[in-house]
């Protein structure tokens, strides 16, 4: 094991493999607060990659209902309840990642679902945590009842636990964006990916008998064009971009704003030690704070009280990276924010999209002279 | 192991081609994948050392992806299902096969002819619906080609066999509905089919001999009167949602109207006297109609687009799931909240709205009217109501006659007088026809209403005197007027005659029921809502005074008491002035329905004895056509009499149905509320069904006729769209991909069957009547309606296609974006389209006092309540006085259903909460709702595997368990408290059961074998976040029908799969409508209630269809559930994901730790 830097855990941790940092990561925000969990970009996934044979269990993305929801059954109970309760010292972690915590012989702490544990995709969708009993007939913020949508997809990991486990050397990391891939022509379908990946996200295909996962769209995204489940986000949670280590941090970067400059947007579930690069603006309304953390890290409740500030209208900078969401379908590399108005810039500093914080509101004359028509509301 | 002998990266071509939906399997045969994406032979091996972080060699594989996932080209295309959105969608081809859907990002660029542009912010559009539509497309339910039922062939060929006595075709051809094949027919054959049977369901019903035979067959003599010897009467055509295409949808209207031809043809009569055919209801039929609000406001509904809602700082929702059911504006909401707006959903759940809201109310459904008075008790009580507004815009401070409940008149208590003249309006005299609505610059009232309503009074506090107001003193003229009127008290009047009588401000009554009956205590009984709730809600509404949105859902409109519920909501919002303000407004949310966006007279009602060939001519306008409530049909086709009298009002009154036409309306039958009662009573009686449809849904199940119609994705004929909840009008772009079926447009459906009948008849009027459409040329109708249309002078169609096709709508021109209803009226003082031409909380007419509801009052459910259903809220009131069930001749203790709709019972605080519903001693114990989700709309229910198997608890591609009907299957959400007390575990099957005296259907005692089809057999999940007592089951999965229980029980692979015709049910038995019934509401069905017609600004009183009409109560239902299965995948034990503690009500201790946060400790 080689020893590297997660700057998610605070410290060093071990690795199989040296640090090695892509020239630009691929990388996202989701504002769980707007996801509404309408699974369009799930379907725009499956309808592009994974409507085939072999592939009917395969979800690269997926959006689950949290607590109750997971996809594969409890992936995270099971990998939480593994770990055993870890703790966090301020922002350094004390406990152990995957990697440290490997069984004898193994690169990584895991385990592998069964078939029947693939089942019920959206198992959990909209359940709340606690029983709706009387005293909860009335709630208020935070809310004592809840649940918070979870999209996921590959989070194309800086220290990809499928990578650092596949014996085959069939897994690798794009040095152009940090796209993690799963070679279709040497993978052998061994499924220490499948066990090593926390998060459950890489699939194996029992038809073809070989691993499959998230390719971040690369196609698309090679031509600057976002992938399919973050241009069909209708919920326009998804900032998709490129993120940097906070050193290297951007204010004019959408994500890099998000993640390190406000500190809105955690990771999931950091202490795993994978470093994942999809990051999550946490629930506002979730009256469960240790959940958060556990969750989305020591900066989770930072984040909720960063939000909320914006919300009371004292952040017009973070109200226009949100609002400029998925408002075009090509990578918006700089943003700013301006009188009232959020500019979306491309690598060359070329204006992709403009949109204002508020939508105008138009009021047409009664009588068009021109075309001789009256104009009414009540038709 | 060499390489090479192991499975290889997986894309062979026999892959691609299996990753096609079967159907498009052909087409795609002719796809030539690269031969370098399927020859990787050699394989370089990996230097030990390599870190695959930083390096890796062999990336050439990557290739493979790329032309995966990159078109061959690209076009754009409108997805309509029946929602209110409407996308232009990107398809991405491969191969000639549509591979996926892309959103335009175009929306952001529309514009309107003055050079308002929306933003970016509109993008992206889609949905799963629409991501999904390829699966339907290619799916193996596409209708191929025109289908008609064995039986039904059997039918026509044989020369129409009938019943000598009563007419009625022998049953033998229509006992194979639902059960036997369907045989292919040329179109041609089809049209001249269909020809030959109206002929003769048209010469069957027509004259004395046509009476009789209905007379004879048990119709209600009212019924037949209505047909006023005509058979085209009972011929009966319905597009649904025909906002979604006013050609080829509403096209059905005009089909109707030229059914005119047909009866003078059979009858010889001429021109003048000739019938058309009778076109259903749309958004009333759909229940989306909010029936309330052409009380309050005399228009059909109050709505907004919804990206308003950033104007607002508070934003209620009343059983309105906004971000499951609205999904492209789900994003309006949460940036909503971005700009600091607070939200509250009042719902029986904590629903995915909640997961947003700031506050959340858990309360009983069907009890938001009852909410909603309590908050309007403390705003009144604690005087938070807004003067001004309640006295300028509302008929709060007009007085009442407390001798007869009527409104006191100018003109009853000052001699001689004559109404104001109006200067907003124009007097119209019998016959005359107003201009086009782009050309009304007024109200159009009919001169004998006018003189009706004479001027109504407010009790002046300066000369103690009454002051008459005219209907347009309104707002700031009201003002301007300087009368001081009084809301409260009780003042005397010398009528004309001499008479004194009380008269009091209709404020006055209503404060007095507020106070008595309506405090906090006894409505949060009522509706299970706490106190503080109610209080605390109630004084932010009257804190955020024109920046409050009320948004009313389907949920609470689909209860029978769903006119209340409007009136009462307008009132909190009348008495804060939060109406027609942009950021303060009331809106009701359910289905897409303001066709008068388009005005279509010049289409539908064109003279079909004079159509017009020259398009650029004058067109000849005559409605021949005239509308009435499919809530009929579906109620057995009956009216509503009970006891000694006949509830339903002459302007409403339905026809017997011997025919139905329906294009779009997959609801109609599939859907529909009792829908089991209509498959076995009611459907033996309709002697021709003919439905269109691209996809094989219920209704076609047990349809003798199915055209084949084009799918959206491949729809080459021009039409229109608009919807109400965002500014946008969009054309249809032509698709240029080829059809893959034997299919055709819905207008060439009704084109073809009027070229048969030209044939048939000789008169070639028929096919004269689609002219443009034979010719290729619908855009020339489509024109003449633009220039017609208020919204739309001014486009051209061509324009508007043009931008279209690259995936950019325009703007509607409507007077304001975002819309809002009422915007005129409280921002320019306008009158409302009502009598007083305010907004109208009093109801004069004598139905209403009869009924006991001429103020807005307080109702339980008709069904879904623990209480004694349809009773009225009340302590004793003087203006409460409503007739009793032994005035109708009934038994005043008689619940029973039929009796139970016009019973005016009324009981006090006490006496409701102590009563019970009638069905609670024989184990009935859950209010069952449908609301609608997030994974189908109407027109897609749970029709693609992808969507199903995604949806809820219980989706699996593999089917673990076998007696799964489907990949995914409908279920009921129980709180798990509640299924533990039944003995009902996580995922067992339950038997659900609605009022046995007519559900699933009228006399299934003695039909057994029918009863088990049609039987709701279904899944429970255990579902934490729903309130205690209260049961919850989607709304869209299909029902189970003779084939698919067939299928179930005789496939090899169990699905509940019709082996003839491939259509899927969601349920193994019966389905969520076994436990509904057709219900008809009286106060929906008067002659008398005054509102504006659906298009322009033309008013009227009594039945308008999608207006004033009958709307059913399809989610009231109450239930016995027992188990009926385990749920375990082994048909045994406990459903896996319970067995294995990760569910609610099964925690494990990791689950425990999880939920309670706790695999993270340590310092804070």
């Amino acid at each position: 094991m080689a020893k590297v830097n997660n700057w998610q855990i605070g410290r060093e941790m071990d690795y199989p493999y040296e640090e090695s940092r892509p020239e630009k990561q691929a990388g996202a925000v989701f504002d769980t607060n707007k996801c509404i969990a309408c699974q369009t970009c799930t379907m725009a996934c499956k309808t592009t990659w994974t409507s085939g044979k072999g592939q009917e269990y395969m979800f690269w993305n997926n959006v689950e209902t949290k607590p109750w929801g997971s996809f594969p059954l409890a992936y995270d109970m099971r990998i939480l309840e593994k770990l055993g309760p870890q703790s966090w010292d301020g922002s350094t972690y004390n406990g152990k990642t995957i990697f440290e915590a490997a069984p004898p012989g193994e690169k990584a702490l895991g385990f592998i679902p069964e078939d029947l544990e693939y089942a019920y995709p959206n198992r959990g969708e909209d359940e709340i945590n606690a029983l709706m009993t009387e005293d909860r007939y009335y709630l208020r913020l935070p809310h004592d009842a809840w649940f918070f949508y979870l999209p996921r997809v590959c989070n194309h990991c800086t220290y990809p636990g499928c990578l650092g486990s596949c014996p085959r050397t069939a897994i690798y990391k794009r040095p152009e964006d940090g796209i993690v891939l799963v070679d279709q022509e040497r993978c052998r379908g061994y499924r220490e990916c499948v066990k090593n990946c926390p998060y459950k996200k890489v699939f194996y295909n029992h038809v073809t008998r070989i691993s499959e996962k998230c390719v971040f769209c690369y196609p698309a995204v090679e031509k600057g064009i976002m992938p399919r489940c973050m241009r069909t986000c209708i919920g326009k949670i998804r900032t998709f971009g490129y993120v940097n280590t906070p050193e290297n941090a951007d204010p004019e970067n959408p994500v890099d704003f998000l993640v390190h400059v406000r500190k809105v947007a955690c990771p999931l579930m950091p202490q795993l030690g994978l470093e994942p690069n999809v990051y999550y603006i946490p629930p506002i309304h979730v009256g469960n704070k240790r959940f958060l953390r556990m969750l989305f890290g020591p900066g989770a409740e930072d984040a909720v009280k960063a939000y909320i500030n914006a919300m009371e209208g004292n952040d017009p900078e973070l109200l226009g990276v949100l609002m400029l969401n998925v408002s075009t379908d090509h990578i918006i590399r700089k943003f700013k924010v301006e009188g009232g108005i959020a500019y979306g810039f491309d690598e060359n500093g070329a204006e992709l999209v403009r949109v204002p914080l508020k939508e105008p509101t138009v009021v047409r004359p009664f009588f068009d002279e021109a075309v001789k028509a009256y104009r009414y509301n009540v038709t | 192991m060499d390489d090479k002998q192991r499975p290889r990266f997986r894309l062979t071509r026999r892959d691609f081609l299996g990753a096609i939906p079967p159907a498009a399997a052909s087409l795609a045969s002719s796809i030539i994948l690269p031969g370098d994406v399927l020859r990787f032979s050699h394989l370089a091996p990996i230097e030990p050392g390599t870190n695959p972080l930083s390096e890796y060699p062999n990336r050439e594989w990557e290739k493979v992806y790329r032309d995966l996932y990159t078109p061959d080209s690209q076009f754009h295309y409108l997805c309509a299902p029946n929602d209110t959105h409407g996308c232009l969608l990107k398809a991405n081809v491969k191969n000639g096969v549509v591979v996926y859907a892309d959103p335009s990002f175009g929306y952001g660029k529309a514009s309107d002819m003055y050079g308002n542009t929306a933003s970016s912010r509109w993008d992206p559009r889609i949905c799963i619906s629409g991501i999904s539509y390829v699966r339907r497309f290619y799916s193996d339910r596409r209708v191929k080609s025109p289908l008609v039922r064995k039986g039904y062939k059997e039918w026509v060929d044989a020369g129409f066999p009938r019943d000598p006595e009563t007419g009625l075709p022998e049953p033998r051809y229509f006992e194979g509905r639902g059960k036997e094949e369907f045989e292919k027919l040329d179109w041609d054959d089809a049209f001249d089919l269909v020809a030959k049977v109206l002929l003769n369901i048209g010469e069957t019903y027509s004259g004395d001999e046509g009476r009789a035979r209905l007379e004879k067959q048990g119709y209600d003599p009212a019924m037949v009167d209505a047909t006023e010897g005509a058979g085209t009467l009972t011929i009966k055509a319905r597009g649904g949602m025909p906002l979604h295409g006013p050609i080829r949808i509403a096209g059905a209207y005009r089909f109707t109207n030229m059914m005119a031809l047909l009866d003078a043809h059979v009858r010889g009569v001429d021109q003048e006297e000739a019938k058309g055919a009778r076109h259903l209801d749309s958004y009333s039929w759909h229940t989306d109609l909010p029936p309330g609000h052409p009380m309050v406001t005399g228009q059909q509904t109050c709505d907004f687009d919804l990206y308003t809602a950033e104007n607002a700082n508070l934003i209620t929702l009343w059983g309105k799931n906004w971000i499951a059911t609205k999904m492209p504006d789900g994003h309006w909401l949460t940036e909503a909240k971005l700009h600091g707006a607070k939200v509250v959903t009042i719902a029986p759940e904590y629903q995915s709205a909640s997961s947003k809201a700031d506050e959340v109310i858990i309360i009983r459904p069907g009890h938001d009217a009852a909410f909603s008075m309590g908050l309007a008790h403390v705003i009144v009580k604690e005087k938070l109501y807004d003067e001004a507004f309640v006295k300028n815009f509302t008929d709060l401070p007009l007085l009442v006659r407390m001798d007869n409940l009527k409104m006191l008149r100018a003109s009853d208590v000052i001699p001689g007088y004559q109404a104001a003249t109006l200067t907003a309006a124009k007097l119209t005299e019998p016959g005359e026809k107003p201009p086009p609505p782009a050309e009304q610059a007024v109200q159009y009232i009919p001169a004998a209403i006018r003189e009706e309503w004479n001027d109504l009074m407010v009790w002046d506090a300066a000369s103690s005197e009454p002051r008459p107001v005219s209907r347009e003193q309104v707002g700031t003229y009201f003002e301007e007027l300087g009368v001081d009127a009084v809301l409260e008290g009780e003042f005397d009047v010398t009528l004309v005659n001499g008479e004194r009588i009380k008269v009091r401000p209709n404020f006055d009554l209503v404060k007095q029921y507020l106070i008595d009956s309506c405090d906090p205590e006894t409505i949060s009984k009522d509706t299970g809502a706490p106190v503080e709730a109610i209080e605390n809600l109630a004084r932010e509404i009257a804190a955020n005074k024109t920046k409050t949105l009320f948004v009313e859902g389907m949920g609470p409109n689909h209860f029978f008491n769903n006119d209340l519920k409007d009136r009462t909501i307008f009132l909190v919002a009348a008495l804060t002035n939060n109406i027609g303000h942009f950021g303060g407004t009331v809106g009701s949310y359910a289905g897409n329905y303001r066709l008068a966006y388009f005005a279509v007279a010049p289409w539908i009602k064109e003279d079909p004895f004079e159509p017009q060939l020259d398009p650029a001519g004058k067109v000849a306008q005559h409605g021949y056509t005239h509308s009435e409530s499919a809530h009929y049909y579906n109620y057995d086709d009956r009216p509503l009499r009970v006891g000694n009298k006949l509830f339903t009002g002459s302007t409403h009154m339905p026809t017997p149905t011997k025919t139905l036409f329906w294009a779009n309306s997959n609801s109609l039958l599939g859907n529909i509320k009792w829908a089991h009662n209509v498959v076995v009573n009611t459907l033996p009686r309709i002697e021709l069904l003919s439905v269109n449809e691209y996809f094989w849904s219920g209704s076609c199940e047990y349809a003798d006729i199915v055209f084949a119609v084009d799918s959206w994705i491949e729809r080459k004929s021009p039409d229109l769209f608009a919807a109400v909840t965002n500014p946008f009008l969009q054309s249809w772009p032509a698709s240029p991909l080829p059809r893959i079926y034997d299919t055709r447009d819905d207008v060439e459906v009704w084109a073809g069957i009027a070229g048969a009948l030209a044939k048939a008849t000789g008169d070639k009027r028929f096919a004269d009547y689609w002219h443009f459409i034979n010719t290729g040329q619908p855009e020339v109708y489509i024109n003449r309606i633009f220039k017609a249309g208020n919204n739309t002078r001014g486009y051209t169609y061509k324009d508007l296609d043009d931008s279209c096709q690259t995936g950019t709508p325009f703007y509607l021109a409507s007077r304001t974006s975002p819309k809002v209803m009422g915007w005129e009226q409280t921002n320019e003082s306008k009158p409302w389209y009502t009598k007083s031409g305010r907004l109208e909380f009093y109801r004069e007419e004598d139905e209403f006092i009869e009924y006991g509801e001429n103020l807005p009052v307080v109702r339980e459910p008709v069904d879904g309540t623990h209480h004694e259903p349809n009773v009225i809220l009340a302590r004793p009131h003087p203006a409460i006085q409503p007739k009793g069930p032994g005035e109708y001749g009934l038994d005043v203790g008689d619940q029973s259903t039929e009796v139970r709709q016009v019973r005016n019972v009324i009981k006090s605080p006490d006496e409701l909460s102590d009563s019970q519903h009638p069905l609670i001693p024989e184990g009935y114990t859950h209010v069952l709702i449908t609301p609608k989700y997030r994974h189908a709309c109407h027109s897609t229910a749970g029709s693609s595997d992808l969507d199903v198997a995604f949806w809820g608890p219980f989706g699996d591609f593999y089917r673990h368990d076998k007696r799964k009907p489907w990949v995914g299957e409908g279920y009921i959400d129980l709180n798990p408290e509640d299924a533990k007390e039944l003995g009902v575990e996580d995922g067992d099957y339950v038997w659900c059961d609605g009022d046995p005296s007519d559900r699933p259907f009228v006399g299934h005692e003695d039909r057994p074998e029918d009863y088990k089809v049609h039987r709701w057999l279904v899944r429970a999940r255990y579902h934490p976040s729903i309130r205690r007592g209260i049961g919850r089951a989607w709304f869209h999965f299909y029902m189970a029908t003779y084939g698919s229980v067939e299928g179930h029980e005789t496939r090899p692979d169990g699905l509940a799969k019709n082996p003839r015709t491939n259509y899927q049910a969601g349920y193994r038995y019966g389905s969520h409508q076994s436990i509904t019934r057709a219900w008809l509401r009286p106060t929906l069905q008067t002659d008398s209630l005054v509102r504006k017609d659906t298009s322009g600004q033309v008013i009227g009183k009594g039945f308008e269809a999608d207006v004033h009409c009958v709307v059913g109560a399809p989610k009231e239902s109450f239930v016995k559930i027992e188990r009926a299965e385990p749920g375990g995948e082994d048909a045994k034990g406990l459903w896996d994901p319970a067995a294995k503690g990760y569910r609610a009500g099964y925690e494990n201790e990791a689950a425990q730790q999880y939920l309670a946060g706790e695999f993270i400790n340590g310092s804070e």
